[in-house]
């Protein structure tokens, strides 16, 4: 009877220590992706009140060019972003692992991109690769192109310079640290083994380095996924605002134009629920997958 | 026979490590070489930010663009601090990093004591719904927010951007839940023993011995509201509620010609923006790495 009471007692102070939280999601988080859903089965321009209307929204979304054209550069962009940041993540972990003095100072270049405002380094890529004052096309004209593309206006070259900007994004930097700490713990007596062999840093790098930070790689892969959808209207926003020409517009710009601009509130929220289910099944995988082969002490 | 062997196979081993150290200077200089290039190229954006924002605006249209410019335009720093909205954008970035974290920390730490350091019903499930909803963009929910808060009269004010800060977000529940769990339960069963409750517990024992984290989660807090972009573009709309981020965005044109961007000006801005994150890391780079590198790890 006692300890029937202590855990009574037990729950009821967890609980009160979670109240906080329980409001938080119902009111910020989980309560909003209800609404959503609902929203998105109705025509609402902010006067007056929501008319239901099915899912004519999502209808629309489907025949809509606009919308197709938004899924597709979603899509691109993830694939480009994740892929340019893993890798660099990787590759400057791999030089921030040498055996050399100054580490520390090193890792703060390589490091602080991370954390500058994406308008600031919007702002200087703007510059960078502006198509006549721009210190890019000055550096290609060395090599000797000397008609170099228009960057930021041109809906094919667009993609190589989001690509550029995503090495100096906050997820970079996350993975860097992650990916340095694992290469840490590659057992020393693996790279011994392998150099017996007379193994150079390439064949050491792939028959050793490579398989036992796989899962780490494949988690942040993971993680770069989830959280590019997250900062995907940060880094576009304030570089390109989605063009030139819809070229760049991402699912999360056409959402926020769409509800904040043309006041669509019906039409943005079906368009947040597509996004939420695209996010939603990435994240599901990552669950799974952190289940299966990736194992952390906490 | 016998010495001229071990003399033989000294020379060999002396060789060898001969070889070997010969080779080491060659891989260090290469090394050295490889990491010196990859901070120039990850520090050129930030340099030429620093470069550009010292020049006239003619200076950037120059051909070949120059690195140093031939008279710094330090008249530009003043010129961003002194004519446009920058102080008034300053304090608004301030005050939200200030709202946000505090509300973090204080909510934050809260919710995760009970999720590292209590055995009750549910908890299995709420830490799933936690990790679930640190996936969320917010981009998904933001639509619904605007509504609520535009029930609450709250648009165009501060309050939609920093109450939720007071109900917990996610990812600081689990950096605090991380770092809980790193203590022993036995000090919170001797407290039991002597009479506390868990909230005293929380209060008086636990907090006082949780620098670390509350130091990491407040970096990161900062971090993120100093750079954040989206829920400011859609919660304000004054000039003068506008963090830095947005207003650096609508202002620097060239007078009289809305649409020449005043690049000195704007890298002035960027660079004035650029230092305080660069400062942060100087002083608090353990605690900033320690926060990244968990929130990315969940287990």
């Amino acid at each position: 009877m006692k300890k029937g009471k202590m855990t009574w007692k037990e729950n009821l102070s967890a609980y009160s220590f979670l109240s906080p939280w329980i409001i938080g999601l119902i009111l910020f988080t989980g309560g909003p992706i209800i609404v959503s859903i609902l929203l998105s089965l109705c025509k609402w321009n902010l006067l007056g009140s929501p008319r239901f209307i099915g899912f004519a929204n999502y209808s629309q979304m489907f025949a809509d060019s606009e919308f197709l054209n938004s899924l597709k550069v979603t899509i691109i962009f993830t694939i480009i972003s994740v892929a340019v940041s893993v890798f660099a993540a990787l590759f400057l972990a791999v030089l921030l692992n040498f055996k050399v003095k100054f580490v520390g100072i090193f890792q703060f270049f390589y490091f602080v991109p991370a954390v500058m405002p994406s308008v600031v380094m919007a702002f200087v890529f703007k510059l960078m690769f502006n198509k006549e004052l721009g210190v890019v096309n000055y550096l290609l004209s060395f090599i000797g192109i000397h008609n170099a593309p228009n960057w930021l206006n041109d809906s094919f070259w667009i993609w190589p310079t989001l690509a550029y900007a995503s090495i100096f994004t906050y997820s970079t930097g996350q993975m860097m640290l992650i990916f340095a700490s694992s290469l840490k713990e590659v057992p020393p007596e693996l790279y011994e083994a392998c150099d017996l062999d007379g193994a150079n840093f390439v064949q050491r790098f792939i028959h050793v380095t490579l398989p036992s930070i796989s899962p780490i790689i494949l988690f942040n892969v993971v993680v770069a996924t989830v959280s590019s959808f997250n900062s995907s209207f940060t880094l576009i926003y304030p570089l390109t605002d989605g063009g030139p020409n819809n070229a760049t517009e991402v699912l999360s710009l056409s959402i926020f134009k769409n509800a904040f601009k043309l006041f669509d509130m019906g039409y943005a929220s079906a368009l947040a629920v597509i996004l939420f289910i695209i996010v939603a099944v990435v994240a599901a995988f990552q669950f799974r997958m952190s289940k299966n082969w990736v194992h952390y002490d906490a | 026979m016998e010495p001229v062997q071990t003399s033989k196979l000294n020379s060999k081993v002396k060789h060898e490590s001969e070889v070997k150290m010969k080779k080491g200077t060659g891989t260090k200089a290469l090394q050295y070489a490889l990491l010196i290039i990859v901070a120039i190229f990850m520090a050129f954006p930030i340099i030429w930010i620093f470069s550009n924002s010292l020049k006239t605006l003619n200076g950037i249209s120059e051909y070949p663009p120059k690195l140093i410019p031939a008279h710094p335009q330090w008249e530009n720093y003043v010129e961003v601090l002194k004519n446009s909205n920058t102080l008034t954008y300053l304090r608004n970035s301030l005050i939200l990093i200030v709202g946000n974290t505090v509300g973090t920390l204080i909510s934050s730490a809260v919710v995760a004591y009970p999720l590292a350091r209590m055995r009750f019903k549910g908890a299995g499930v709420i830490f799933a719904i936690i990790l679930a909803t640190m996936m969320v963009p917010t981009v998904t929910t933001i639509i619904p927010q605007f509504l609520l808060f535009r029930q609450f009269g709250w648009l165009d004010t501060f309050l939609p951007l920093i109450i939720p800060s007071f109900f917990a977000y996610p990812y600081n529940v689990f950096l605090f839940r991380q770092f809980f769990k790193t203590i022993p339960r036995s000090i919170d069963e001797s407290a039991m023993i002597d009479g506390c409750n868990r909230w005293q517990i929380f209060t008086k024992i636990l907090v006082p011995i949780s620098k670390p984290i509350f130091i990491t989660v407040g970096v990161l807090s900062a971090i993120y509201w100093w750079n954040e972009l989206f829920t400011p573009l859609v919660f304000i709309n004054s000039e003068n509620l506008k963090p830095l981020t947005i207003g650096a965005l609508s202002s620097f044109k060239v007078q009289g010609a809305t649409n020449l961007t005043a690049w000195n000006l704007q890298m002035a801005m960027a660079m004035i923006m650029a230092i305080p994150p660069m400062i942060l890391y100087l002083f608090a780079n353990k605690f900033l790495v320690a926060g990244m590198k968990t929130s990315g790890l969940k287990d």
